[in-house]
């Protein structure tokens, strides 16, 4: 063994480096956790998440034109909509709009094919539930949008 | 009365065992026990949350403010747990291995010196006593591991075991060569705790520095074998998770579970003052020959109070950084009240007859918070040895460089010491 490998050895100095390391890593501006419910990350604009229906921000009507576009484009076969024909306006008008996000893969592909931005996947990613039930979401349900919940303690 | 309060005298500067004061011995065994319990409490957050910071992350954060309660809410889950003994353990081996454990841990404790009077008696066996009764321990760690009847407790605490008794060897070494440092010039060694920080006094000089740097190797020695002795990172086999489980208390829980965590951080408070009172002097204040004087006393008595009082603000800095949220309020009157508790502490140590008769305690508690740090520091460091490893560690090297230390030291206490030249020559 050459010298100066042996004196790093016998004064400990790969150890004492170490050390250093880790006391300087100590620094309260090095901590990288953010406490999740309390501080929520930032989540990207092209984030694929809880569908929601968008309606008409003045009127409050919804922006589905019912052309079942979306239905079409779902890989998974998971939106259903029906819509009847208004008799005076001769317009189709939507009636009920099912999302079942269960099977929904977020792909993003009816987001895509609509027409008049009425479907989007918006920024949110609670989407855990306790039962089967609450992931179909009804027309209704669609319109309120994600409800994240607000931790409060 | 009148008696019981004869010892607080100012006069009386002995320990209550020398006073020979039942009375005050017992309570100071009981004082030792609850700030031993307090110590391993406040460890046990501290290393937490140390830990967390060392691998960026935060650490408990939650229960009370920055998690400064964890710790009693941790204990409490522990109290109500079910306690569990495996239906094929020896019963009686079972539930004796944690209290033999726990009570050689805590019997060091009665000739550990916290200051010239403030220990529960001073032996004049003291260094050999802590020796024989913390390898006590092995026993009650080998009888864990044997009457679980399973495989990892027992294969844990075979491993601490021969972990244990092969550092001893060197721990027990670099003692001898501190114990013979005593004798310098007076040509009469001690063994008594108090004795060997009375010599450090006597000579002006820490046993770390005496003899550059024979005093420190022989202190390096008794750092690494401590740790190892303690079976702590990074020389923690018998727990090692990935290969044993956790070692020697595998089949433990609750409340028994407590008593051996208890032990381990009470062994290593008493393994931390032993290196303190061999080498870096015990209870006597840093720089005593660069800074003399009664000015620099004064400074150096500061010290205490200034403590608390920086602990103090630390904590209201963190009550003003405290989130404005009504969900943080209870927290922030919390630490706000326990900033207050911290100052007034401080302030009571301004008087001067606290701050005379606490003072030595002090350095001696900071002290031993520095090697509990390291302990810590070492744990987010140094990743775990191997067996072989830890076997050639301790015999091939601190086994052979603390005997050269013990022999080297013998001769130039030899040639220093011209009164004892002469009495081997006669």
């Amino acid at each position: 063994m050459s010298i100066a490998p042996l004196l790093r050895k016998v004064f400990l100095v790969d150890l004492i480096k170490g050390l250093g390391v880790t006391f300087r890593y100590q620094a309260p501006s090095e901590i990288v956790t953010e406490q999740y419910p309390l501080e929520r990350p930032q989540i990207a604009e092209r984030y694929r998440g809880q569908p929601r229906m968008n309606v008409n921000p003045d009127t409050g009507e919804t922006l589905c034109l019912a052309c079942e576009l979306c239905a079409l484009a779902c890989p998974e076969k998971l939106i259903k909509i029906t819509s009847q024909r208004n008799p005076t306006t001769k317009k189709k008008e939507l009636v009920e709009f099912i999302y079942d996000t269960s099977r929904c893969m977020f792909c993003g592909l009816c987001e895509d094919a609509c027409p008049s931005d009425a479907l989007e996947l918006t920024q949110d990613y609670e989407a855990a539930l306790y039962g089967r039930e609450g992931f179909i979401l009804n027309r209704e349900r669609l319109e309120r949008g994600p409800e994240p919940t607000v931790y409060s303690r | 009365m009148g008696a019981f309060l004869k010892y607080l005298d100012k006069g009386v500067q002995v320990t209550p065992g020398e006073y020979g004061d039942y009375i005050w011995a017992t309570i100071y065994i009981l004082l030792i026990f609850t700030a031993v319990s307090i110590a391993v409490i406040a460890m046990n957050w501290l290393e937490r949350k140390i830990l967390a910071h060392m691998q960026i992350r935060l650490g408990p954060m939650r229960v009370g403010p920055h998690g400064l309660l964890q710790p009693i809410a941790d204990a409490l889950k522990l109290l109500i747990k079910e306690d569990i003994i495996p239906d094929e353990a020896d019963k009686v081996v079972f539930w004796f291995a944690p209290i033999a454990v726990m009570m050689t841990a805590f019997t060091t404790y009665l000739v550990i010196p916290f200051g010239r009077a403030h220990a529960v008696t001073d032996m004049n066996i003291g260094v050999l006593f802590m020796l024989g009764v913390s390898s006590l321990s092995v026993l009650g760690i080998i009888m864990a591991g044997w009457s679980s009847n399973s495989h990892y407790p027992l294969m844990g605490s075979l491993r601490s075991s021969a972990q244990m008794v092969s550092y001893e060897i060197a721990m027990g070494l670099a003692i001898v060569s501190a114990v013979m440092m005593t004798s310098l010039r007076t040509g009469t060694g001690t063994l008594s705790m108090i004795g060997i920080v009375q010599a450090q006094f006597d000579q002006k000089s820490w046993f770390a520095f005496t003899m550059f740097p024979l005093g420190f190797v022989a202190f390096v020695v008794f750092a690494i074998a401590m740790v190892a002795e303690t079976n702590r990172a990074p020389f923690d086999l018998p727990e090692a998770e990935s290969e044993l489980v956790a070692g020697f208390h595998t089949e433990y829980s609750g409340f028994r579970w407590s008593l051996f965590f208890l032990a381990e951080y009470a062994s290593m408070i008493a393994v931390s003052s032993i290196a303190v009172t061999l080498w870096l002097g015990g209870w006597l204040r840093p720089f005593p020959n660069w800074l003399p004087g009664k000015t620099w006393d004064l400074a150096f008595g500061l010290f205490p109070a200034l403590t608390f009082l920086i602990l103090a603000g630390m904590c209201f800095l963190g009550t003003v950084r405290m989130p404005r949220i009504p969900q943080f309020k209870i927290q922030t009157i919390g630490l706000a009240s326990f900033g207050a508790v911290l100052g007034s502490i401080g302030l009571v140590l301004l008087i001067p007859g606290v701050r005379e008769r606490v003072l030595d305690m002090y350095w001696f508690a900071l002290k031993v918070a520095f090697f509990m740090y390291l302990y810590i520091w070492y744990r987010g460091t140094f990743p775990r040895y191997r067996f072989d490893q830890l076997m050639r560690v301790g015999w091939k090297v601190l086994l052979p460089v603390s005997l050269g230390v013990v022999i080297l030291v013998a001769l130039a206490g030899l040639f220093t010491n011209n009164a004892s030249v002469m009495g081997v020559l006669r």
